[in-house]
């Protein structure tokens, strides 16, 4: 499963438990790097891939992007699934 | 209630004493006085208040003493480190002791406040401990609790303020996301997307309050569920989203929330409905929502003072155009069609919004500079001499004295000061050329000598739509910007475009 293979990047991985635990947020890139303590850039990135898998969802101005989780039930129990698994 | 604070000092006594045990801190100290003391053996009692019968279970170190259950004394000894344990708990401060065998130790209490959590201790001593190095003992395990204690606190602070930063910077987020437009239309189904988004839910109606403050328009409804929806006019204090207007407040059941959008008065109401994990809304829900609606408020606000702007600013416009007219009388100009050229050329061209409402503004003002004209020239029938055509040239910079006391219009005066500039530099105020010209001047001295070839002129016969397309062509790369001349003869062959301007030239088709 794609989504496995994203899990095991660690900015992946950080971002998709980031949204995982805080399911209504909606943060900028900028916002985003803060929470998981990483470079900006690669984690634009990274949420471009994740947006690309359908995890995340962007919702884009002309000044930013801000993205969220997504609202798929049966990714979020996959994804579920997985963070017990790699975090055990 | 006593029962959860109970859970949860022993929750933090549990986490003081794992910092604690994992604390490179003590394990130095202990590593320092143990070099004074030795030899010592150390030991944490991690309760405030310890039976005697407990001590060695809880200290847990391979005292001779206690571990041997034969030796005669075993009881004593454990009797002794309790008394001192129990002085420690009295007084707060460090408690000596000696057991039976005569060996040497102490009792140091962990304190908060008033508040005893346990103990750290050494026994086994063969020597008596100075009182120098049990000030050095007491100074140095006060500043590792207190270093533990406070690391728990940022810890506690950390997981109580992370959370609702994390809220805080969503609600930021959302303010970014619906103040970038003015659009009331793209406006509305954006806070209603970012709301379903943020509240998990499946289905929210935006409706704002009638003039008459009776009724609810609807402006949006967007349900994820791929839902039919109607959109319904809703009496103000009836069901959920009325009775929030009615009462200014937030209207919560089990799979609605409506909250009120409040300014100096209530404007309307967003109403979410059934969370997508079939839960009921919570107050938390209630909470988050009360705040986008204040930021959506600010932003609606702003839309709708756009808007108004904006229509106050096309009505000047318009008048100006009319007085215009009357300069030429039967040169009759469909201005509806050139307008919509004009747009349908920005779009064409990847101009932003700002963009082509100036050169929507333009299509019907870029000639207003035509006021300076003497009627006599302007309706000359035959060629213009040199004098008058230098009157004419002046045109451009006389629109632009005109509009420039507009400050709305200030992003149109370059297209009206350029729309007589040719590709190739021959053009008039400046003769530039190419690039140098503004895209929207370009986009605009198409249009206009399109208008112009179509429209009755007093000074030449009119030309049909095709025959001035051929010679908009021909002076492609030339009078005009090539891409511009793609890009208008694109536009000219829709054919709603098309229609839209033989209807308005030629009446119906």
């Amino acid at each position: 499963m794609d989504t496995d293979k994203l899990l095991k990047k660690p900015i992946h991985m950080a971002i998709i438990s980031f949204f995982h635990e805080n399911q209504a947020s909606i943060d900028t890139p900028r916002g985003i790097a803060t929470w998981i303590g990483e470079d900006r850039s690669k984690v634009k990135a990274a949420l471009e891939d994740l947006v690309k898998k359908k995890i995340l969802m962007a919702h884009r101005v002309a000044s930013t992007t801000g993205y969220s989780y997504t609202r798929d039930m049966e990714l979020i129990s996959k994804i579920e699934k997985l963070l017990k698994s790699y975090r055990r | 209630m006593a029962d959860m604070e109970e859970n949860k000092e022993q929750t933090y006594q549990a986490e003081l004493f794992d910092k604690l045990r994992k604390s490179m801190n003590l394990k130095r100290e202990e590593d320092c006085i143990g070099c004074l003391i030795k030899p010592a053996l150390w030991w944490m009692v991690e309760r405030p208040d310890p039976k005697s019968a407990d001590i060695e279970k809880l200290i847990g170190v391979d005292c001779p003493c206690l571990k041997n259950k034969k030796h005669k004394n075993a009881s004593v000894c454990a009797h002794t480190i309790s008394d001192s344990i129990n002085r420690a708990f009295q007084t707060k401060k460090l408690s000596r002791f000696i057991c039976v065998d005569g060996l040497h130790g102490f009792v140091y209490p962990i304190t908060q406040g008033d508040k005893v959590y346990g103990y750290i201790g050494t026994c086994y001593t063969k020597t008596d401990v100075s009182s120098d190095v049990l000030d050095v003992f007491s100074a140095f395990t006060d500043t590792v609790v207190r270093e533990a204690q406070k690391e728990l606190e940022l810890s506690k602070l950390y997981e109580t303020l992370r959370p609702r930063a994390i809220a805080l910077s969503t609600v930021h987020t959302v303010h970014r996301l619906i103040s970038s437009t003015l659009d009331l239309n793209e406006l509305l189904p954006r806070i209603a997307r970012l709301s379903l988004q943020i509240l998990r839910a499946n289905r929210c109606s935006i409706k704002l309050v009638d003039a008459k403050k009776k009724i609810l328009i609807p402006k949006t409804t967007v349900d994820l569920r791929e839902k039919k929806t109607r959109l319904k006019k809703v009496k103000v204090g009836k069901w959920a989203p009325g009775k929030a207007v009615k009462f200014g407040r937030p209207i919560r059941g089990d799979n609605y929330l409506a909250t009120p959008l409040i300014d100096e008065d209530v404007i309307g109401v967003i109403t979410i409905y059934d969370k997508i994990d079939n839960k009921p809304f919570s107050s938390f829900d209630q909470e988050i929502m009360s705040t986008l609606a204040e930021q959506a408020v600010i932003a609606i606000k702003n839309a709708q003072l756009y808007k108004e702007q904006e229509k106050l600013t096309m009505g000047s416009i318009k008048s100006l155009a009319k007085v215009l007219d009357t300069r030429a009388p039967g040169a009759y100009i469909p201005r509806a069609s050139f307008v919509k050229i004009s747009i349908v050329m920005g779009q064409e061209s990847r101009m932003d919004a700002d963009e082509i409402k100036s050169l929507e503004y333009a299509a019907i003002l870029h000639d207003a500079g035509e006021v300076v004209v003497p009627d006599e020239v302007l309706t000359k029938p035959t060629k213009l001499t040199g004098k008058e055509f230098a009157m004419v040239k002046e045109h451009p910079a006389a629109g632009v004295e005109i509009i420039k006391h507009m400050k709305a219009l200030k992003s149109v005066l370059p297209i009206i000061l350029y729309h007589h500039e040719n590709y190739d530099g021959t053009g008039y105020p400046k003769g530039l050329k190419k690039d140098q010209i503004p895209l929207g001047a370009r986009i605009m001295a198409v249009v206009s000598a399109f208008e112009s070839m179509i429209t009755k002129r007093p000074y030449r016969l009119v030309r049909t739509i095709n025959e001035a397309m051929e010679e908009i062509k021909r002076n492609s790369g030339t009078q005009f910007d090539p891409k511009v001349v793609t890009s208008f003869v694109t536009v000219m062959s829709k054919k709603e475009i098309r229609s839209m301007l033989e209807k308005e030239l030629y009446g119906h088709r």
